[in-house]
């Protein structure tokens, strides 16, 4: 807890809010698409498990091109 | 009138790609991700433990400009990565789909079409670039001390014809090659040529822009606008201004023979 009482919350907070609207940015994308660049449950994972990188790269390698 | 439409139809396309959203987002990360690590790490080594006993750790205390500089760091390494993968499909997917042939079916100019592309590819680089800095900036305040808000507009400045100058490389390539992983390759691969040449030979090519950090380090230390920092300002813009117009004119031969 000593840990999380010496981090000032003003400073960490926005890019915790800016990985946020990547995963909500990135998730909304991926369920309004018909298809990706490969199983759609893989992006979903990506998109949820692997912070800050996760939905950049699928902003990038997930989605077909038309 | 044509490169109106042809600008709107790029902005368009960026808005439903969400590269609005997310280009910008990523590079304030980037930019703030190094001087906010830094300024915790004391705290982080504390916590993480592993230092034997009584183990003491001089971190030098770090000067805002320096801090400006690892922002900067990452923008040059990762920052450049991004933009470059974001715009790599913009000439080339459409060549390779065949869009490209249908659109220049109708006489529209070479010229426009591909600085229609390169000015909506400019304004989404700029304002992230400007968005991404500025929240370093607001965060070095904080944390590291006071940096002027000129020398924030100069690092945006001078900085976003670096960047400007890495879009140009990728229109160039664009033109090129129709695979945008090429188009990739060959910009990062310039990129990384261009900073070893530099290095190599730096004596005598002060004024290449890979050179564009330091100097506006060098710049923001000495509090006065350089003239290395002008002279690799406007070699950088020349050199945008040759590939662009290269660029259309490798366009219509290659256009015309097929």
């Amino acid at each position: 807890m000593e840990l999380l009482n010496q981090i000032d919350w003003a400073v960490i907070a926005p890019i915790i809010v800016i990985d946020l609207i990547l995963i909500i940015v990135a998730l909304v994308d991926l369920f309004r698409r018909g298809e990706t660049n490969g199983p759609k449950w893989i992006w979903l994972l990506v998109i949820l498990l692997i912070s800050l990188l996760g939905p950049v790269v699928y902003f990038i390698f997930g989605r077909r091109q038309q | 009138m044509e490169w109106i439409t042809l600008f709107n139809k790029e902005m368009l396309e960026h808005w439903r790609n969400f590269k609005w959203i997310w280009v910008p987002l990523v590079l304030i990360l980037l930019a703030i991700m190094d001087p906010i690590t830094t300024y915790y790490l004391p705290v982080i080594l504390e916590n993480v433990g592993g230092l034997p006993e009584g183990a003491m750790f001089e971190i030098p205390e770090l000067l805002p400009v320096e801090a400006l500089m690892m922002s900067l760091a990452q923008l040059s390494s990762l920052g450049v990565l991004v933009i470059v993968l974001m715009s790599m499909g913009t000439i080339a997917g459409e060549r390779k789909s065949g869009v490209a042939e249908l659109i220049l079916v109708k006489p529209i100019r070479y010229l426009n079409y591909i600085t229609a592309k390169w000015s909506a590819l400019l304004l989404i680089v700029w304002v992230s670039l400007t968005l991404a800095l500025s929240t370093s900036w607001y965060y070095i305040n904080l944390l590291f001390g006071e940096l002027s808000f000129t020398d924030l507009l100069l690092t945006i400045f001078f900085y976003g014809l670096w960047f400007s100058f890495v879009i140009t490389l990728v229109i160039f390539f664009s033109v090129i090659s129709r695979s945008p992983g090429l188009v990739a390759a060959f910009t990062i691969i310039t990129t990384i040529a261009m900073s070893i040449i530099t290095s190599l030979f730096g004596k005598h090519l002060t004024w290449s822009p890979s050179n564009m950090s330091g100097h506006i380090e060098y710049a923001i230390v000495s509090q006065e606008l350089t003239k290395d920092l002008m002279m690799t300002g406007l070699i950088t813009l020349i050199l945008i201004g040759i590939l662009i117009v290269g660029a259309q004119q490798i366009f219509i031969r290659k256009e015309q023979i097929n």
